[in-house]
């Protein structure tokens, strides 16, 4: 009896969750349908609003293309991300590499550990204003600081992660290398930082799901100097869509549209990396 | 060594990433010419500036001119302060933003401008009285100058017969009216705090002295004595919007206006462009709000609507002299006029819109006073303020925390006003 | 191994940590330190600026907008940390039984939590405002009728429903890889003794899985505390100042407002909070986990 009770498939439970998808499918569904429809298909009863459109016509997403410049915010949004990532798993595993396998005979690398890790308190509010000031003094009030800046806000997550990770190396390996006349260099790129692959999976994840949505770092870095990010190209646009709800729509849609078709590709990963990254 | 050799290689990768990131901007003065960089506050008002700046550029060799018409500008401008990266030119609003540039020092005197002269004198007093204390030179050119009131559906108007009211009782029973005939009087787009302002100016320059604030940082009076009056008339307006008006955005209300769904607009004429860009064909008259109860007492509220100053780190002055000149010049304020519907602050002809017919003998008698919450330090938020009061409903909370929050917020500009009076 | 090898070892160790150490301290602690020196000015951003003192602070206890703000964004934090992890505990108990096409609900499930919360925001911003008091005409509720965000009462939840909808996913997957960990003999043990349904939930799944409930606890709350892209979205702190988050209040007042001192005074003040909860927190959790 209790066999087939452990095989048998918990029906009720699969449809309410199954029904229970409405509340993540609607909201979609809902700007997929207005992004397609006109202006004059739009009305102010209910069913107007939810209905399917009655002409299949794209001329919404073309014209909000061009408002938001999409491909130039797009390729921002990509570069920052993808250099954020890059930085991320090569400094921050190295950082994390040596207090990890200092701190426990070391009270410098234990300072510096803990130094770092409680970076993780400092709300971004406190250091916004004068991140403004100093990025712009030393030239970088552009991409290029809003990557450091990033390189910088993941270090204490990111470090928690490495040196937590590397507990689990045995300190053998690197020993035997060492025997073998290996430096400490040639032993952290050739032996350490292939085996935390799966940790740099993690920190990849983490960091690019942060950093492609954030909104308030580009915001007051880079605002007014021309370089638009995905999410930040919608602020800046907003007051032009001003009552084409329909335009508006379109564009939310094409700034959604790239992390969701990349989420469907590579979802085993990214759920695996955020497990991970959480229990950690 | 080898070691250190990879750190460092490590690092330059880091630094070429970066050189690599913020590569692409720089100087684009490779023709040798002079750069001017404007950054003016109208988003709407984009397109007048960009056939500005076409047409500019087209006839100048030697200087070339940007114009950036950013949205949310003012944020982006005080941002790029902060950053010490400032543009040659601003073009904003006369207003307590502008009271703060010119105590911080920010702008250039430009009392040695040409063009001045032919600017209107009340304009150039308005300025004058921006600022906190009376300071030496001029800090702007005033371009163009609004006015709020009230907009009409004159087809509504005519069909029924309605005559535009000269008093607040008068108003009031029009108002009445119709909310008989079945329209609603208004629409609000009171989402947006801002648009609280629009009305409550309108009523306040009716009602209240011109200078309340500066009497108020000279402790002559209270906001409780002179805005209770105010306050009252505006709550009275509620009953005769929208059931819900602060479910709606200055942009919602444009579209009802401009779709017919009300009679009236509490709004200023730069709502023009946006209602008929919805309705194109729409007929909008306008009238000054008669929120007093003789109408010779009320007046136009108008005030400077966009001014340029140059930034007193300005490199070339003479360059951007020359581009205050050109922007001053007949045919470009006409194209301003024509896409903004917006009075010009320069003295001259030029063909005024007709949706400003209800307000021109107001504006040529110059019986126009400015905008009240051009003397509020936008910390305070008084838009949002007006707000909670309209949800709220209690006059004497609202002017209370009026009286003690003005006080807070202006605990250094009374101070520089007192100092002010006793060297003076 | 010889004396040599161990100084270079020494060494690589610090030119590992040493120049990282350095942009860490340029990007987080210098302008940690220059806030706090702002904080002591009336600077507006830009411009002269004169030392007022503790001014700012005092100010700030008496500032009823910032009172305010922190209000809300407590009462906020708050409501949404438990919101969100009842509901996602809920959610991962459902998606860990026995049901059919697992894996598609579990990505399905995720999906708000890759979503930008500024676009997710103007979405619901639609949704609030046109088309939920159209359905509670329609049907006919008084309390749907009109919209949420416009009125002080509601606005608040609107916003925890948002974020709610974003981040039950990310703890949802953390309670689910929580839940596996319960090793299946603990169940068949509770079985034997009559355990069944909300008992056996109580008294046998919840103390095992206590460690990823606080995981979750930690990051909700810091998340909302935070919030900031939904209310820039959703009411822009309105209506009424009701829903001025202290970041949005920060950003707003401090880089457009001209109040960059008194703004850098309520960040680190903000800042000493955030610290002394997270403390908190965590030794709290930490003694629970003791006792277990």
């Amino acid at each position: 009896m209790k066999n087939t009770s452990e095989n048998k498939v918990n029906w009720p439970v699969t449809i309410l969750l199954i029904a229970g998808l409405i509340t993540i499918a609607f909201p979609l569904y809902l700007t997929i349908v207005i992004a397609l429809k006109q202006p004059s298909e739009m009305t102010t009863t209910i069913s107007g609003l939810l209905s399917l459109p009655k002409t299949f016509s794209l001329a919404n997403f073309k014209e909000a293309m061009e408002v938001t410049d999409f491909w130039h915010s797009l390729g921002n949004s990509l570069l920052l991300t993808g250099v954020t990532v890059t930085l991320s798993i090569v400094l921050h595993s190295l950082i994390g590499y040596a207090i990890g396998r200092n701190r426990g005979k070391s009270k410098f690398y234990n300072f510096i550990y803990l130094y770092i890790v409680s970076g993780m308190f400092v709300p971004f509010a406190i250091l916004m204003m004068p991140l403004v000031k100093q990025t712009a003094q030393i030239g970088l009030a552009n991409r290029a600081g809003v990557v450091l800046c990033y390189v910088v806000f993941y270090m204490p997550m990111n470090v928690l992660l490495y040196s937590g990770y590397l507990k689990n190396i045995p300190i053998a390996l690197e020993e035997a290398a060492c025997v073998d006349g290996a430096g400490t260099w040639k032993t952290f790129w050739t032996i350490i930082f292939p085996i935390m692959k799966p940790m740099h999976a993690t920190v990849a994840v983490l960091t690019a799901l942060g950093t492609w949505n954030d909104v308030m770092t580009p915001l007051v870095i880079m605002s007014g100097t021309g370089q638009n990010t995905l999410p930040l190209a919608q602020l800046n646009f907003q007051t032009q869509f001003g009552t084409n709800y329909n335009l508006a729509f379109a564009s939310y849609l094409l700034a959604l549209l790239p992390i969701l078709i990349f989420y469907l590709i590579c979802q085993k990963q990214i759920l695996n990396g955020v497990v991970n990254g959480a229990v950690k | 060594m080898k070691k250190s050799k990879r750190t460092i290689s490590l690092l330059l990768l880091v630094v070429l990433l970066a050189g690599a990131l913020s590569g692409c901007k720089g100087t684009k003065s490779d023709s040798g010419k002079i750069e001017i960089e404007l950054v003016q506050y109208k988003p709407e008002a984009v397109k007048a500036f960009e056939a500005i700046e076409e047409k500019f550029n087209a006839t100048h060799d030697n200087i070339h001119l940007t114009i950036d018409s950013p949205n949310d500008a003012m944020t982006i401008l005080k941002t790029r302060f902060i950053r010490e990266d400032n543009p040659d030119i601003i073009g904003i609003g006369g207003d307590v933003n502008y009271s703060n540039f010119v105590d911080s020092d920010m702008m250039m005197d430009i009392s040695d401008f040409d063009g001045l002269d032919t600017i209107k004198q009340a304009y150039l007093d308005i300025d004058k009285n921006l600022e906190f204390v009376p300071e030496e030179g001029v800090y702007a050119v005033p371009y163009m100058a609004n006015a709020a009131g009230i907009l009409y559906n004159k087809d509504i108007f005519d069909e029924h017969g309605w005559k535009i009211p000269n008093t607040w009782s008068e108003f009031i029973a029009l108002c009445d009216e119709i909310q008989k005939a079945g329209i609603q009087p208004f629409t609000f787009g009171f989402k947006d705090t801002w648009t609280c302002l629009a009305p409550w100016n309108a009523i306040a320059v009716d009602l209240a002295p011109a200078d309340v604030c500066q009497q108020v940082n000279g402790g002559e009076t209270t906001f409780t004595e002179e805005y209770r009056e105010v306050s009252e008339r505006m709550l009275a307006l509620l009953p005769y919007g929208p059931e819900d008006p602060f479910a709606y955005n200055y942009n919602d209300a444009c579209t009802a206006f401009a779709n017919g769904e009300s009679a009236m607009y509490t709004i200023g004429s730069y709502a023009v462009p946006q209602i008929k860009s919805v309705n194109p064909e729409m007929n909008i008259d306008s009238f000054v709000f008669p929120a007093a109860e003789k109408a010779e007492d009320n007046s136009l509220n108008s005030g400077c609507d966009l001014q340029f100053s140059v930034m007193a780190d300005c490199e070339n002055k003479e360059a951007a002299y020359e581009v205050l000149r050109f922007l001053l010049e007949d045919e470009n304020i006409q194209i301003y006029i024509d896409d903004q519907t917006a009075v010009p602050c320069k003295e001259g002809d030029f063909e005024l819109p007709s949706i400003l017919d209800g307000m021109a003998s107001y504006i040529q008698e110059g019986r126009m006073k400015d905008y009240q919450d051009h003397y509020y330090p936008s910390e305070m938020a008084v838009d949002a303020q007006i707000q909670t009061f309209l949800m709220k409903k209690d006059v004497d909370a609202f002017l209370k925390k009026f009286d003690t929050d003005w006080i807070r917020y202006n605990r250094d500009i009374i101070r520089k006003v007192e100092e002010y009076n006793k060297n003076h | 191994m010889n004396n040599k090898s161990k100084n270079d070892k020494k060494r690589a160790f610090l030119l590992m940590t040493l120049p990282i150490v350095a942009l860490f301290f340029c990007f987080n602690t210098l302008p940690l330190i220059k806030g706090v020196i702002y904080s002591f000015t009336n600077f507006k951003g830009y411009g002269q600026y004169d030392w007022v003192g503790l001014r700012n602070y005092i100010d700030l206890f008496t500032d009823s907008r910032v009172g305010g703000s922190y209000w809300f964004t407590f009462k906020f934090a708050l409501i949404t940390t438990i919101v969100v992890n009842v509901l996602s505990l809920i959610l991962a108990l459902g998606l860990n039984s026995k049901i059919k096409c697992k894996s598609f609900l579990r990505g399905a499930y995720f999906i708000p939590n890759i979503l930008g919360g500024l676009v997710v925001g103007y979405i619901f911003n639609y949704l609030f405002t046109y088309i939920l008091p159209a359905l509670g005409q329609k049907m006919g509720i008084p309390g749907l009728s009109s919209s949420m965000l416009s009125n002080p009462k509601t606005a608040w939840l609107a916003i925890v429903v948002v974020c709610a909808w974003q981040s039950i996913a990310m703890n949802t997957i953390i309670y689910i890889s929580g839940l596996q960990t319960v090793p299946e003999d603990v169940y068949e043990a509770g079985d034997l003794d009559g355990a069944t349904g909300w008992k056996r939930f109580k008294h046998l799944t919840l103390p095992l899985i206590i460690p990823f409930v606080s995981i979750n606890m930690v990051l909700t709350m810091k998340n909302s505390l935070m919030v900031f892209d939904q209310i820039m979205s959703l009411t822009k702190g309105g209506p009424a100042q009701s829903t001025e988050s202290i970041s949005y209040l920060i950003y707003n007042n401090g880089m457009s407002g001209g109040q960059f001192g008194f703004q850098s005074a309520n960040a680190v003040v903000f800042f000493i909070v955030i610290v002394i909860i997270s403390v908190a927190q965590m030794s709290i959790t930490g003694k629970k986990e003791e006792q277990l």
